[in-house]
């Protein structure tokens, strides 16, 4: 029990560090940011429960706010994507696929993974975005910034996926 | 009862989502109207020192570029030092306009600092960068800040030993500017609207401005934020706005801000003052 919390805390602090001193930086063609934190909410194992899922959620969100100085819209975005992650992810699954296991390209399938995943992202970036732009008010930013960063992000995560194949 | 509890208890994972939603809605409109979230942005003492060690790391890269960049500066600082040295020998002959020209010079009572760019993203349509220096130094909100090639943005928020800066590249700065040659003199706004992180746009140019592309656009020093004159980019596009009253200018800045690493910060001494006064106009 206690090393699947310092496993999950060490992933947990890994990934937040690669999203604020990486990716936060990386700013392709001024609109496509990849916001790889999300893939250590996706790897949340699937029996955690949804209130569990949303405080590490929020930790992270918090985390990515208090470095990238805007307090509060990553971890709105991040909470929202947690409650919600559980009915997509079950969505997804047949009858018959174990009670607990972690979400991976090896459990659930490619398909189904990328479709999880891109899912999830879109939710994620529309979030951010739109709680951004309450100050801005331009749809074509959205639909290109959302579109661009759900595409930049999803390639890390089939990129993780492919390093932790084995 | 026992029902309603019953029902409490099932869902109670919708109390926790609004119970963080609420705070993370808390901390996005206090940031907006307020400063007082300086604790959760990275003018936090502990995240500021963390990005201060990566910068440290960074600088060593791109060194040379730098090194040109300031060289440059240094050049045209020299010249201007002659041609200033010039005309002080020039007027000293006309005694009379010495206390008139030393008092615009100085009387304008800029301050300056340098200070090192801690952390800079540039990836939401809201950015701000962080800098090394903090009220300790004498850095105090609405201090503009500027680069060696051009205006960077303003002091938005000031901790002890850090202070956030709202860039040129923000969806709420508004830079008033002028466009050298314009004898009009129109004093239009330079808004930014997300997206293109090397051009912004100036707003609502009145149609009888007299310009054309690659002129140069400037600080106006209406908003005593800024001296007059600091350059801003130079002027690549022009478009109608959609009731045809107005033009619409994109703006190459001149500043890259992607690769910006240490910058000016200027302080105007009459500004607290002037905004004093203007607070005693009854609403």
């Amino acid at each position: 029990m206690t090393g699947a919390f310092l496993t999950r805390l060490r992933n947990f602090i890994l990934t937040a560090l690669a999203q604020v001193l990486i990716f936060s930086r990386i700013h392709l063609f001024g609109y496509a940011t990849a916001y790889i934190y999300i893939i250590f909410i996706l790897k949340l194992p699937r029996h955690a429960s949804r209130n569990e899922i949303m405080l590490w959620a929020f930790a992270m969100g918090l985390l990515v706010d208090i470095f990238g100085s805007t307090p509060g819209i990553h971890s709105a975005a991040a909470t929202l994507l947690a409650f919600l992650r559980p009915y997509i992810l079950e969505s997804f699954l047949q009858k018959g696929t174990p009670d607990d296991f972690t979400p991976s390209a090896a459990a659930i399938g490619w398909s189904k993974y990328l479709v999880y995943s891109s899912v999830s992202l879109l939710i994620l970036c529309t979030t951010i975005l739109l709680i951004e732009l309450f100050t801005v008010n331009h749809p074509l930013i959205l639909l290109v910034g959302v579109g661009s960063s759900t595409l930049l992000s999803m390639l890390f995560i089939v990129a993780t996926e492919f390093f932790n194949r084995k | 009862m026992q029902t309603i509890l019953n029902f409490l208890v099932k869902h109670n994972h919708w109390f926790l989502l609004l119970l963080l939603e609420g705070i993370s809605f808390m901390l996005i409109i206090h940031f907006n109207n307020y400063q007082r979230a300086a604790f959760f942005t990275a003018t936090n003492k502990a995240v500021g020192d963390i990005y201060s060690v990566i910068s440290d790391v960074d600088s060593y890269f791109g060194l040379r570029a730098r090194n040109n960049e300031l060289k440059e500066h240094n050049t045209k600082l020299l010249s201007q030092i002659t041609e200033l040295r010039a005309t002080l020998a020039e007027l000293s002959s006309h005694e009379a306009l010495i206390g008139d020209t030393i008092a615009r010079s100085l009387g304008s009572g800029y301050t300056f600092h340098t200070a090192n760019v801690v952390s800079n993203p540039l990836n939401s349509v809201n950015n701000f960068i962080v800098l090394d220096k903090g009220s300790k130094d004498g850095i105090e909100q609405e201090m503009g800040v500027f680069g060696s090639k051009g205006v960077v943005g303003v002091v938005y928020l000031t901790s002890e030993s850090y202070s956030l800066v709202l860039p040129l590249l923000n969806g709420k700065s508004n830079t008033s500017c002028r466009i050298l040659g314009d004898e009009g003199a129109s004093v239009p706004m330079l808004q930014w609207d997300g997206g293109d992180t090397r051009h912004s746009y100036l707003v609502d140019l009145p149609r009888y401005t007299k310009f054309e592309t690659g002129d140069t656009v400037v600080t106006s020093g209406h908003s005593e934020i800024f001296p007059a004159g600091i350059t801003v980019g130079t002027i690549d596009g022009v478009e109608s706005t959609a009731d045809g009253m107005f033009y619409r200018a994109r703006v190459k800045l001149s500043t890259n801000f992607a690769s910006l690493t240490s910058v000016f910060i200027v302080g105007n001494k009459g500004h607290k003052e002037l905004k004093e006064l203007m607070n005693k106009i009854p609403e």
